[in-house]
């Protein structure tokens, strides 16, 4: 029986007439639409058949049905199958009930949906806001379609969060919104006790950018990759990827094998990349600068090839929908072969130094444990998964790109803790480096690029899951009119490893807070979906503020006289 | 000699070693800074930069956050207690005028004066980091003063007077029998953390304090502390080469300060190599690091004593 059939069939047992439809889209999607009344038990039937809870995207769905729809996706990673369920509200009684009293890391996509589309779960434990400004306006929901995207209401005085309320007998220790072990903009109310932590409340999405708004309303399918590409300084490539795979999914456009192998090929640069630079604020974030040092000594040289190879150090802006920009000549892939030659051998001696350092072993093992149970209670996902014996890789359970053919060992670890995550992501970075070799190793000739000539029908649901660095990015596409997306959900992997922070931090050192935060690798900008600049101009002729205020004068100028004369 | 002349000498030899210290001090941090800069594959700041770094600070303006006369205290209680400690110094054994007022117990006295300057800053500013950097640093001084005391016991028990000449210089040729050379490397050990630097720097600890005690202080407050540690570093650098290794006994003052002083610079060679080469300790593993110094230190004295 087709896992489909299974599906349907338990279901169907138990939901009987709630049950509305069970199909599926394509080799690897299956479709559930459920009656609300029975949305909470689906998701129970779909998680004790083995499926692993990704993440929740809401819709407005006013204009056609006067609904608000949620859409739930799973993966089985045993069979490399994707499950959405999907269920609406009327949008004058938006009430579904919470899933989150089952699946906990599905408290975030629930708050986000009722902050930005005012659906309501009914059980939730947290209902508190999430993404929205505490002084936005009760009523208004940006992701609503009656909403512009270039809203701005009203500012309001002494409005602030409220914390969750502190265990007794510890004190608040603020971390954020601006403190050197976040680097990005967020508040973490840690309650301590002496040095103990007992808990910890968070404030983030200070940063919100809206661009899966800016992204539905403004600009078209091909241009959405580079928007995607801005979401995260570090894998933007991840996200171009995802939200193009998303769109060739629903338009059926079969891209060239050559431009899939070289995407596989930039996303490995970028977990190499991505790799080494949070191996170097580790070292930072435990006072160990030399290896911080080191690591990026290391790092620039990526940056430098990725300049020759895509003319970016980081934002590569390789990944078009239906394919790449840019091929790989036979004098770049020489190049890239000698520089991850290089990397490899400078990395083999970081990793041999740090291996052995019994001081380095003492504030990374046994720091920020939780249980191998724990991990997956909370779907954590890649390398902090990885690192609790959870053996989950999107590359090779839901294979994209090249991945099929490339040979690769998932490192798995039964540590628990700190230690050895920071051995996964070394492990992966040599074999990251062994897939690049593989990539211009096995490369076939051909196009690199397809262009998509069909219009896209709308109305059609597609999802994609890209191994990031950090974990997998979900990306959900729901094809519109206009050449646009209706909804583009972004779930980075982030979003998930961070509701799970508290639970790692809980009974540890208020010194090793910055090491268990930064375990994780926390990428607050693709959580609040903005970007980060990078942090080095690398160049010793760097332009000096002034002179850069002075050319984006010129050209601002020279734009709005061109506009003149039109 | 006329006794007027020796208290001349006496008293030019307190602005002496004053000017020694607050001169060479800050070049000695540079020291420190290029080393770590070399391990780290930098090319790291010039070595006048703590200079700098201090002039620049005394020229801004001076932010009293506290708005209380103990936040305004602190700095300069801790800088004039350094200066108090460099003021009795016999530096390449010569005693300064004020020496014969000074003794062993004193010189820990000032020592720890300091220290409490920095906690009262620190508890007068009310920062929840500063609260938590004190604390680190009470604890720290609670296992590191006794250290040091014991060091300089060891110097009192072998030549069986306080005074600091005879204590600092006297240790080296009343032979060091085994508790000297134990002594040594205990003083070699808990060199990071009596200049407060890696693995030892938990009071400050950048990445969860923002620099703990010092987080409300900017302007010539923080030049002041900033200077204090680093006239302390350069004390407790200093204080090891004094005690261990002999004079050269040339007959020329100089000659022997001078060798005396490069052999600072080595310890301060030492200091950077410790600091790039280890992360930074939780304040429970420090704890246990200085309990187990302690103890070795108190079985040098114990065996002292009887032998």
């Amino acid at each position: 029986m087709s896992i489909r059939k299974e599906l349907e069939a338990k279901l169907i047992a138990r939901l009987r007439d709630d049950v509305v439809c069970v199909e599926k889209t394509d080799e690897r999607t299956i479709y559930i639409d459920v009656k609300r009344a029975g949305f909470r038990e689906a998701s129970q039937i779909i998680t004790a058949s083995g499926a692993r809870y990704l993440c929740s995207i809401g819709y407005d769905n006013i204009e056609r049905d006067g609904t608000l729809a949620m859409v739930h996706t799973y993966a089985l990673d045993d069979s490399n199958r994707f499950v959405c369920c999907r269920a609406s509200a009327p949008v004058d009684d938006p009430v579904l009930e919470s899933i989150t009293p089952d699946l906990p890391s599905a408290g975030w996509s629930e708050r986000e949906v009722t902050d930005l589309l005012g659906l309501r779960f009914a059980g939730h434990p947290k209902p508190k806001k999430l993404v929205l400004a505490d002084d936005w306006p009760e009523g208004i929901y940006p992701l609503r379609k009656e909403v512009p995207h270039d809203f701005v209401p009203q500012g309001a005085e002494d409005v602030a969060y409220q914390l969750d309320e502190a265990p007794p007998g510890t004190k608040i220790v603020p971390v954020g919104p601006f403190h050197p072990s976040l680097h990005e903009p967020e508040h973490f109310a840690v309650y301590v006790d002496g040095e103990t932590i007992k808990g910890c409340d968070y404030r983030g999405f200070m940063t919100h950018r809206g661009i899966e708004k800016l992204c539905q309303t403004q600009v078209s399918y091909n241009e959405v990759p580079f928007i995607a590409e801005r979401i995260c300084g570090i894998c933007g490539s991840v996200h171009a990827t995802a939200f193009s795979q998303a769109v060739e999914s629903a338009a059926g456009l079969i891209i060239p094998r050559r431009a899939e192998f070289i995407r596989t090929m930039m996303l490995e640069i970028e977990r190499i990349h991505s790799n080494l630079l949070w191996l170097g604020v580790a070292g930072h974030l435990i006072g160990f600068d030399t290896v911080f040092m080191q690591a990026w000594r290391v790092r620039e040289q990526i940056m430098w090839l990725c300049e020759r190879l895509t003319g970016n150090r980081k934002t590569y802006g390789m990944i078009l929908v239906g394919g790449v920009r840019r091929d790989i000549t036979p004098d770049i892939a020489e190049d890239i072969l000698n520089v991850v030659k290089k990397i490899e051998d400078e990395l083999t001696v970081i990793y041999r130094a740090i291996e052995k350092d019994t001081s380095i072993h003492k504030r990374t093992k046994g720091v920020g444990t939780i249980t191998r149970q724990q991990a997956i209670d909370w779907n954590l996902i890649g390398p902090v998964a990885r690192a609790r014996g959870v053996d989950i890789d999107a590359r090779r359970d839901h294979p994209y790109a090249a991945y099929d053919e490339m040979k690769f060992e998932v490192p798995v670890l039964d540590g628990c803790d700190v230690w050895s995550t920071l051995v996964v992501r070394v492990v992966e970075t040599f074999e990251a480096i062994k897939i690049i070799r593989q990539c211009l190793d096995k490369m076939p000739g051909g196009e690199i690029f397809v262009e998509m000539k069909d219009k896209i029908p709308a109305q059609r649901h597609a999802i994609t899951v890209v191994e990031a660095p950090r974990g997998e990015s979900v990306h959900y596409v729901v094809t519109g009119e206009d050449n646009r997306p209706e909804r583009w959900r972004v779930r980075a992997p982030t979003f998930t490893n961070l509701q799970a922070v508290p639970l790692m931090l809980l009974d540890e050192q208020f010194g090793d807070f910055p090491i268990i935060m930064g375990s994780i690798d926390p990428c607050f900008s693709c959580t609040d979906r903005v970007a980060v600049v990078d942090l080095q101009t690398g160049k010793s002729s760097s332009i000096s503020k002034a002179e850069l205020d002075v050319m984006s004068r010129k050209r601002l100028q020279g734009n709005q006289l061109q506009q003149v004369q039109k | 000699m006329s006794q007027f002349t020796e208290i001349a000498i006496g008293i030019a030899q307190v602005f002496g070693n004053l000017l020694l210290f607050l001169v060479i001090a800050p070049f000695l941090d540079g020291v420190v800074r290029r080393v770590m800069a070399r391990v780290q594959s930098r090319q790291g700041p010039p070595l006048a930069q703590s200079y700098y770094d201090v002039l620049k600070l005394l020229g801004k303006e001076n932010i009293d956050s506290a708005g209380i006369l103990p936040f305004r205290l602190a700095p300069l209680v801790a800088f004039a207690s350094i200066l108090c400690v460099i003021a009795i110094l016999p530096v390449a054994g010569r005693a300064t005028a004020l020496t014969p007022y000074a003794d062993a117990i004193s010189l820990v006295y000032l020592l720890t004066l300091g220290g409490v300057a920095v906690l009262l800053g620190a508890f007068a500013s009310k920062n929840i980091y500063a609260l938590i950097g004190a604390s680190r640093e009470m604890t720290t001084m609670i296992m590191v003063e006794p250290i040091l005391f014991m060091v300089l016991l060891l110097g009192v028990l072998k030549t069986g007077s306080l005074d600091l000449t005879a204590v600092i210089y006297g240790t080296p040729m009343a032979a060091f029998g085994v508790p000297g050379v134990v002594m040594i490397a205990v003083s070699l050990f808990g060199l990071q953390a009596f200049v407060a630097r890696q693995p030892f720097d938990i009071a400050e600890a950048e990445q969860e304090l923002l620099g703990g005690p010092f987080i409300e202080y900017s302007g010539p407050n923080y030049a002041l502390f900033k200077y204090y540690m680093m006239l302390k570093q350069m004390f407790y650098a200093y204080l090891p080469i004094a005690m261990f290794v002999p004079l050269l006994g040339s007959g020329f003052y100089l000659v022997d300060l001078a060798l005396q002083m490069v052999l600072t610079v080595v310890v301060f060679l030492l200091i950077g190599l410790l600091s790039a080469t280890h992360p930074r300790y939780r304040i429970d593993q420090a704890i246990r690091y200085f309990g187990v110094l302690f103890v070795i230190a108190l079985a040098a004295i114990g065996a002292a004593v009887i032998f």
